[in-house]
């Protein structure tokens, strides 16, 4: 079936919205008045700035048969079926030509027929499907990821087919060894294996020379240098055994090793780009286009169009595009991006209110104070990167270990050949060179990717995603873990809590009675009462009152709800409302008082376990970090065991907090979901985005929930145990094997071929003992099995 | 045994080929999303074989 828009199908509906508005160059104009505001006429409006030409060749090209091609950025994808659902939904609309989603980039490639669509189109059915599209904005940084992802693929390609092709040659040459093979066959396998290894060697080992050469450029023995020398050592010690036919060949260890490392780091390297891409700016969740005064007239215009001191209007429902006065209006504007609570702050002529924030009760007229960089959001963001920078972060044990370990290597190596060359200096360079791949540290450097690789593969499986691999080495040596409270803790949503009926009237009238009125409302409030409008009578005149409540007629008689002033005015016997933290609204009708409703934000199910569970089982010492400013946030505090140092914290005090600890020598871990908490999940050793964060949260958190409730805070916790023990017994494999080999290598016992043979299989054990940590839901044995370790 | 001066240079040319077409895909994009295409095998509806005849005749099915 063809996708159906309210009013008709898409070219329709853009027939009729030419008709409406005269486009002239992108800008549409509406009278100037703020009582009547013209019908917002829904989110195709606000698109339309996108069929400006100047606008859409930022992120589109139109060829001469006047097909678009543009390029969009999708908010709000989350898996395969979403593609598919929009890949689906677009392709069948007349004079789309095609359109393929890249899930990885949340980027829609699509191309369209300009004579029969225009770009708001594409933008009003994608967002009609509830996703937000924008454009894709051709950055550098990203244009650069996505050539060296393909050329790391490249390289991974060329080594294994060249592992296959030249692992072929070598089983024949190692059966002949054992079976006895003519030399001249023996020399022709050779002969054909060395181009092979060549090409690998040269184009996909590359990078293990050119990164071991600037680092001993600079006086420093990384990894890649043993690697290095012994890709290059063995390579060319083959040669050598090729041209005069003697000794034993590498070829197939050398391009065995080249590709289980680069495929190691490919797949490491992808686990770590996903989600990393910074698609999301704070400057994204503003609006794109923005209705701005003109002399008589509104005009739409792109927001980044705003300069300092223009009228811009925002309408109900909106978010305020840029830091603004208000100059008409009155209205109550959400700002949970800033202190993370729900329960909007009131304003009127003369306050100022901040881009990024939520417009909820009636249309605002504004003077902006400056453009997108003066604007407070823009400073939050600022003091993201900030916090991302400080974040303090452990050097991997390998890489500690890696100069040491590469300095014996070549000292075993050096001391090996020259003993020999006294004994016998014929045998010299062959007992050196196995002395070399014995002791490549290939089970070394894989022994810790290997095992975050898998275990974050596993926290895939369960719903939470690893955006930074380290934390999962961080994360058992925590010492303090902090909660953000509304939205993380707590549900983030007001929902009623218990009904104090004055009169006759039982709950549920009661209830039916305040979801037909708020029905008319886009307050917080109005959505606690959602669930309860199914057999509510409706109101006749039901009106707003900014900042007091909402009032309405039922026949003769005027019903109110909302604040006591407000409702007093009508029912002055009002009593007052019990007085606890939760939010009392009341309801009253001419003269007669019928209930105090009281709402509040409950907690998540599982929070109160996961708290005690972090506690008691894990030891570790809880905090609640949060912006609510009322008394609620110490009872909550107390109630499930936690230290609060303070409440109705800004993000900056936040910060403050978590630096104060990590100066003591605490190792924090933080779990917040808002805006507010970005940029301390930035500067946290170890964070968590839960389920239904913010967008900026989950680009700065090292793990996020997304699927699952605060359970999944143990269940990480628990992988990341696991996986500590599995990377030190893989260095601990790595290192005896090395250890006890090179010896018996340096004494000349050992084979070149079960040289090899030896490296292979040490990574490949190394490699097994990583993906138990994949088997999915084994329980672990024992009682506490946390210790803290503050080494 | 004379055959494996033929067989070798066979397969030689067989994975000159296919390291070929992998790069040509490789290039051409096909392995940039390897996290869709897992899934595309259960997609189904493909709405593509519809949209022909649908332009050519340009009328709307659903009107």
């Amino acid at each position: 079936m063809l996708p159906r828009l309210p009013g008709g199908r898409l070219t329709d509906q853009r027939k009729r919205f030419k008709q409406f508005l005269s486009p002239s160059h992108g800008v549409q104009q509406r009278p100037v008045s703020l009582d009547d505001v013209p019908e917002n006429a829904g989110p195709r409006a606000a698109f339309r700035i996108y069929d400006d030409p100047e606008l859409a060749a930022t992120f589109s090209t139109r060829d001469d048969q006047d097909l678009v091609h543009a390029r969009l950025l999708i908010g709000g994808i989350s898996c395969a079926a979403c593609t598919w659902l929009i890949e689906q939904v677009l392709q069948s609309i007349q004079g789309v030509i095609d359109a393929r989603v890249n899930l990885q980039q949340a980027r829609l490639d699509v191309s369209f027929d300009a004579r029969i669509l225009s770009m708001s189109d594409i933008f009003a059915r994608l967002d009609s499907l509830g996703y937000r599209p924008r454009p894709f904005a051709q950055q550098a940084r990203r244009e650069h990821l996505q050539a060296e992802y393909r050329d790391d693929l490249r390289r991974l390609a060329v080594a294994g087919i060249g592992m296959m092709q030249v692992g072929m040659f070598a089983i024949a040459l190692h059966a002949g060894e054992i079976q006895g093979m003519e030399p001249q066959y023996a020399g022709l396998l050779r002969w054909v294996s060395l181009p092979v290894a060549a090409v690998v060697v040269l184009y996909s080992a590359r990078s293990f020379f050119s990164t071991a050469w600037r680092h001993l450029r600079h006086g420093k023995l990384v990894m890649d240098l043993p690697v290095a020398l012994a890709i290059g050592l063995a390579f060319i010690a083959s040669i050598w055994a090729t041209i005069t036919q003697s000794g034993q060949v590498y070829f197939d260890s050398v391009v065995m090793f080249t590709f289980f490392l680069l495929l190691g780091r490919f797949l490491e390297k992808r686990a770590r780009r996903k989600h990393t891409e910074a698609w999301l700016d704070a400057e994204d969740e503003l609006p794109g286009a923005v209705s701005v005064r003109n002399g008589e007239h509104w005009e739409t215009v792109p927001r980044i169009r705003l300069r300092q001191g223009d009228t811009v209007l925002i309408r109900i429902g909106e978010t305020v595009p840029v830091d603004a006065r208000i100059v008409l209006g009155q209205s109550a504007v959400r700002e949970d991006s800033f202190n993370g609570e729900h329960l909007p702050r009131s304003v009127g002529e003369g306050d100022t209110v901040y881009a990024g924030t939520l417009n909820v009760e009636g249309n605002l007229q504004a003077i902006a104070l400056g453009t997108y960089r003066d604007t407070r959001l823009a400073a939050l963001r600022r003091s993201v990167d900030i916090g991302g920078g400080e974040k303090p972060r452990l050097a991997r044990f390998a890489d500690a270990v890696a100069a040491w370990f590469v300095a014996g290597i070549l000292l075993a190596a050096s001391v090996t050949a020259l003993v020999w060359l006294q004994i016998d200096p014929e045998r010299a360079l062959w007992v050196t060179l196995s002395v070399l791949v014995i002791s490549c540290p290939c089970a070394l450097a894989l022994a810790t990717p290997a095992a975050l690789a898998s275990a974050a593969s596993a926290l895939r499986g369960m719903g939470v995603l690893v955006r930074g691999e380290d934390a999962l080495e961080t994360l058992p040596r925590c010492t303090h873990l902090l909660f953000d409270k509304t939205g993380t803790l707590t549900l983030g949503q007001l929902r009623i809590a218990q009904v104090l009926p004055l009169a006759r009237h039982s709950e549920a009238q009661i209830l039916s009675l305040g979801a037909a009125l708020q029905r008319h409302a886009s307050h917080p409030v109005a959505s606690a009462f959602g669930e309860y409008t199914r057999d509510s009578e409706g109101f006749d005149a039901v009106s707003y009152v900014v900042g007091a409540g909402l009032m309405a007629q039922r026949g003769a008689v005027s019903y109110r709800m909302g604040s006591i002033a407000f409702c007093r005015e009508i029912a002055p016997a009002l009593p007052d409302p019990p007085d606890d933290d939760r939010l009392w609204v009341a309801l009253c009708r001419e003269g007669e008082p019928l209930a105090w409703i009281g709402l509040d934000d409950p907690l998540r199910g599982d929070a109160g376990a996961v708290v005690a569970a972090m506690r008691d089982t894990f030891g570790l010492h809880l905090e609640l970090l949060t912006g609510d400013s009322s008394a609620r946030a110490p009872r909550l505090a107390a109630a499930l065991g936690m230290d609060i140092p303070g409440h109705g914290l800004s993000p900056e005090d936040k910060m403050a907090r978590v630096r104060a600890l990590q100066h003591s020598g605490a190792r924090v871990c933080m779990v917040g979901d808002g805006l507010n908490d970005a940029p301390v999940l930035a500067l946290a050793d170890v964070s968590f985005a839960v389920a239904g964060a913010t967008d900026l949260a989950r680009t700065q958190a090292d793990f996020v929930i997304t699927d699952g409730g605060l359970q999944r805070l143990l269940d990480t916790c628990r992988v990341a145990q696991r996986c500590r023990r599995v990377v030190r017994q893989n260095l601990g494999w790595a290192l005896t094997y090395n250890l006890t080999a090179i010896p018996i290598a340096a004494a000349g016992l050992i084979p070149p071929w079960v040289a090899a043979l030896g490296m292979s299989l040490s990574s490949l054990l190394v490699v097994m003992n990583s993906l138990r940590l994949n088997s999915p839901g084994r329980p672990i044995a024992g009682g506490p099995m946390w210790k803290v370790s503050t080494s | 045994m004379e055959s494996l001066y033929l067989l070798i240079p066979i397969a030689l040319l067989f994975c000159v080929i296919t390291i070929k077409l992998l790069l040509w895909a490789i290039n051409s994009g096909q392995y940039d999303d390897l996290d869709k295409e897992a899934w595309r095998i259960l997609a189904d509806d493909d709405p593509a074989p519809q949209k022909p005849a649908e332009r050519a005749d340009g009328k709307d099915p659903n009107a």
